[in-house]
């Protein structure tokens, strides 16, 4: 039998104390900043790196870099799976079980909402949840929307006092006319418009060619339907209409995709700069912890949500009388 | 004088447009209590109304989170 270990009293606590008294002092040495607040992501470069025809031209953002920040972990924890993973032991172990874990959790999620469907739906859903996952976890490294550029503007500026070298350190007192501001290397990668508009996209139209796949192209009646407007006059009038709803309602996810997600990560942000500005000693850290609920429930939500469509979209109307 | 009226127009569109949380507020808080007595009437489904409750309060607090983004939209980007 396994020994319960004693709960730890006292080592953990201190430690809590320890780094909040560690912030108190290092508030007084460099008092946090009101970063800028924009929507757009901020351009690291000031050239652009290529322009396109129709699109314009493209910028090195901050986002960018938080991207590709994010497909480096995500390929590390398929490397770390891959090494520990040894052939013939029949139990994975350590970090690898923890994700086969996940995985078996997702894959049983898929089985009881799709059904037979589940081997087409199970990779779009895990791929966006653990992509928007990882997006939103990532703000766990030091540093993440802190360290970066230091740009001089014109208003609303802080004082840079040289470190050294190259490095500045932005603080207090804030400077009338012709300040410096910190453009963050990398910033929440699902604060970019970009990001979660093409997860929507994704997600959207891998629903349509998954619908086509499960019901061929009847799939269509579904949003112009004419099956009963000889028939029965009225009522299939009332289904025409309907049917025009449906397409208006599958763009309008495209539009509640796209911005649930922004939405919420960017209000986190927000409310981060806020309070690490106003109570900048240990009210942040609850504030982060709640941010990143947040951020694993938006992945959750956002990822359950394309399942569900796409389990919806795989059983039509016909099926569903014919069952009932 | 008129850059001013503008900065003031923006503030006070941005507090009207989260006057749209309210029916969030109210959505939440209806799909929790149904949530709630249905866990306290049958408490073997709690995992299962767990998840599906969280999932509900997402979907209404999108709407909030619209009105958040556009209160956003209109301090920030306008």
């Amino acid at each position: 039998m396994e020994k319960t270990r004693k709960w730890r009293w006292g080592t953990n606590r201190w430690f809590i104390l320890a780094f909040a008294i560690l912030t108190a002092i290092g508030v007084k040495i460099a008092a946090p900043v009101q970063s800028v607040i924009q929507v757009a992501p901020e351009t690291l470069s000031k050239t652009p790196i290529f322009t396109l025809p129709v699109i314009g031209s493209v910028y090195l953002t901050n986002t960018v870099v938080a991207m590709v920040l994010m497909d480096l972990a995500i390929l590390g924890v398929a490397l770390i799976v891959k090494l520990n993973v040894k052939p013939g032991a029949l139990i994975a172990k350590g970090f690898s079980g923890m994700m086969e874990m996940l995985i078996e959790v997702l894959y049983n999620l898929t089985q009881s909402t799709a059904g037979k469907w589940a081997k087409k739906i199970f990779p779009w859903f895990a791929t966006i949840f653990i992509i928007v996952l990882f997006a939103n976890l990532l703000k766990l490294i030091p540093g993440y929307e802190s360290i970066g550029l230091v740009e001089e503007v014109k208003s609303g500026g802080y004082t840079a006092i040289p470190m050294g070298g190259n490095w500045f350190n932005v603080t207090t007192p804030a400077v009338a006319e012709g300040g410096s501001v910190v453009i963050p290397f990398a910033r929440g990668l699902s604060t970019d418009l970009n990001f979660t508009a093409a997860l929507a996209l994704i997600s959207v139209l891998m629903t349509q060619v998954i619908g086509v796949q499960a019901q061929g192209l009847g799939y269509f009646n579904k949003f112009f339907d004419t099956r009963t407007l000889f028939k029965k006059p009225f009522f299939g009038f009332m289904d025409l209409i309907v049917s025009i709803l449906e397409t208006i309602s599958e763009f309008s996810k495209i539009i509640s995709f796209t911005f649930r997600l922004f939405g919420n990560m960017f209000a986190g942000m927000v409310l981060m700069i806020l309070v690490g500005v106003m109570v900048p000693v240990f009210f942040p850290s609850l504030i982060m912890m709640f941010e990143l609920f947040i951020g694993a429930i938006q992945a959750f939500v956002f990822g359950m949500l394309t399942l569900v469509f796409m389990a919806m979209a795989t059983s039509g109307h016909a099926e569903e009388h014919a069952a009932s | 004088m008129t850059g001013d009226i503008v900065q003031a127009a923006k503030f006070i569109g941005a507090g009207l447009s989260m006057i749209g949380a309210l029916g969030a507020g109210i959505g939440i808080g209806l799909s929790v209590q149904g949530a709630l007595e249905g866990m306290s009437r049958n408490p073997d489904t709690y995992g299962n109304l767990l998840t599906n409750m969280i999932l509900g309060i997402a979907f209404s607090e999108a709407i909030a989170i619209y009105c958040l983004v556009i209160a956003f939209l209109m301090l920030f980007v306008l």
